[in-house]
């Protein structure tokens, strides 16, 4: 039973992604990854994806972009079916995956980053452009010539999200794009995201509630259900929610709830600070 | 153990114009029975310094001494029997038909006699909650599933130190939780462990000490107290310690807290009657 109350308003506009009673299961395993999924989304919507590890996130994003192909129900992306037009699909769908080091294939950042342009034959002085702006959005300006295997971590993920940018698709389906970033390259990332929204759909899986306070609507999935389909005011207000699907919420807005204080209107530590000195000054004039 | 990097420097690519010097002369003790965490932006050297505790990597110049012993000299098998290495994403080098015999790998090589080598895997699994995994290949697990797999692979070898590169990286927060309590154990145990994180919350959560390194130099190691109320970058700073921070000039007696418990005591005490 999907869960959809609570307060807040969905974009109108066609739907651009949606799934109807979707069930997969991977070949040799007992449980199914996924069952009577239905949800859609909007042209322009930036939908976030959460829930508790095997919960059945990355095998929904897998299924939209047609690497694996559903047991049952249907998917419409942008119209067209996957499983069916797969390269299709992946003209108008770019995809970030959990670990960078899948993706990178290209001896130099600049290729790799280049490498989904050539695949669309795109003219090399656009190409030129768009790789150099993808580069410079991502941060990874003066890293042009260095091999991927020699970047960290964080540096792979910032390389395979320049490559998806550099393509500027219309559907953008990202796998926890930054897991592997520190707080620097983390809000960086979020940032381009957020420059991004409205003009494409955006499905953002992530572990972290607080980049998806501004999301237009949340899904949770567990156990291969979508167990709800809220806005996300209702993942700051719900404990039972979050403790039923292994969800936390971001530090600051915990001790904002163990100090009865409103998380939803606190969303940095800065803020929390404000509120507290506010309060402290409140209770010594009282006196 | 214990194991002290005096001026270690590592260089990639050395007399390429690849080159890049990861490590500019670290110098750093590890305790026995302590989790020190190491952070640092992306690109700071963490890893390389990582993969030089067990010598994946070997330094260009500077020393890595074990109990006072010089690790060039000990056998490599020896070295990496007693310091375990969990590397990003370890789940990519999980290969084995089922969980169970992808845990026994390693400890199968120590020629420890079938019956103790079924005993550690058994007692890995259950430690980090896997043991109902045995029987399951490991490609039909889930990322966090995958991940407490391949750290039990590493744990059975019974390491003395335990180190780990983002080992909670795509963890939902529940799990990630349950194995920061195994990291705890592990070191009330007597394992010495390093955690590398990008997120300053669960380090100041889990860490007796922290290293702070940048573009390949240690710029602050202490206890979590000292060293994330010294900088005033946000990066380097976790959440608990920005709120306490800017409270502080006009309320001193808020004191110094990191951990989460400890933070919200405090600001409660702050807050006073209003709570």
């Amino acid at each position: 039973m999907i869960d959809g109350n609570n307060e807040g308003a969905r974009r109108s506009g066609p739907s651009v992604v949606s799934c109807g009673d979707l069930a997969f299961s991977y070949p040799g395993s007992e449980g199914a990854a996924l069952t009577g999924v239905s949800f859609e989304a909007r042209a322009g919507e930036y939908v976030g994806v959460v829930g508790p590890n095997g919960g059945g996130k990355s095998t929904l994003l897998r299924l939209l972009n047609g690497l694996i192909k559903a047991d049952t129900g249907s998917v419409s992306i942008g119209g067209l079916d996957p499983a069916a037009e797969p390269f299709e699909v992946r003209k108008r769908v770019g995809m970030l995956f959990q670990n960078p080091d899948n993706g990178l294939v290209a001896p130099f950042v600049e290729d790799d980053v280049a490498f989904g342009l050539e695949n669309l034959g795109v003219g090399r002085a656009e190409m030129r452009e768009r790789v150099r702006r993808a580069i410079r959005a991502v941060g990874l300006e003066g890293y042009e010539r260095r091999e991927p295997h020699t970047l960290s971590g964080g540096e792979k993920q910032r390389v395979a999200l320049a490559g998806l940018l550099a393509l500027d698709p219309e559907i953008l389906l990202l796998d926890e794009p930054t897991s592997m970033l520190d707080a620097a390259g983390r809000r960086e990332v979020l940032e381009r995201l957020e420059e991004l929204r409205g003009t494409r759909t955006i499905l953002h899986v992530t572990h972290h509630l607080d980049e998806l306070l501004s999301a237009d609507h949340v899904l949770v999935l567990n156990a291969g259900e979508l167990v709800a389909d809220v806005f996300p005011k209702r993942l700051v207000s719900d404990a039972k929610l979050r403790r039923e699907n292994r969800l936390a919420l971001p530090t600051a807005s915990r001790l904002a709830a163990g100090l009865r204080l409103d998380p939803a209107q606190l969303r940095t530590p800065e803020e929390l600070a404000e509120a507290i000195l506010r309060r402290v000054k409140l209770g010594v004039e009282a006196r | 153990m214990r194991i002290e990097l005096e001026s270690v420097r590592h260089v990639y690519a050395p007399g390429t114009p690849f080159e890049v010097e990861a490590l500019r002369g670290v110098s750093l003790m590890i305790e026995s029975d302590e989790v020190l965490g190491i952070v640092g932006g992306t690109g700071s050297g963490k890893s390389t310094l990582a993969q030089h505790l067990n010598l994946l990597l070997a330094p260009a110049s500077g020393r890595i001494l074990a109990d006072g012993v010089d690790v060039q000299t000990i056998a490599r098998s020896e070295l990496r029997r007693r310091v375990g290495l969990v590397f990003q994403s370890p789940e990519a080098a999980l290969f084995a038909p089922t969980v169970e015999e992808d845990v026994a790998f390693a400890p199968q090589r120590l020629e420890l006699g079938v019956e103790e080598t079924r005993r550690r895997v058994r007692e890995t699994l259950e430690l980090l909650g896997a043991s109902h995994l045995a029987a399951r290949p490991p490609h039909a697990l889930s990322a966090g599933e995958k991940r407490r797999v391949a750290i039990a692979g590493v744990l059975a070898m019974a390491p003395e130190v335990l180190v780990l590169d983002e080992p909670t990286a795509g963890l939902d927060p529940a799990t990630r939780e349950d194995l920061l309590g195994v990291l705890r154990a592990l070191r009330d145990g007597g394992t010495s462990v390093v955690m590398i994180s990008h997120d300053l919350d669960e380090v100041a959560e889990v860490a007796d000490r922290v290293c702070v390194l940048e573009k390949g130099e240690e710029r602050a190691v202490g206890t979590p107290e000292e060293v994330f109320y010294t900088f005033p970058e946000a990066s380097l700073t976790p959440a608990t310690v920005r709120v306490v921070r800017p409270l502080r000039g006009s309320h001193p007696e808020v004191g110094r807290p990191v951990r989460f418990e400890e933070t919200l005591a405090a600001l409660k005490e702050l807050v006073g009657g209003q709570v």
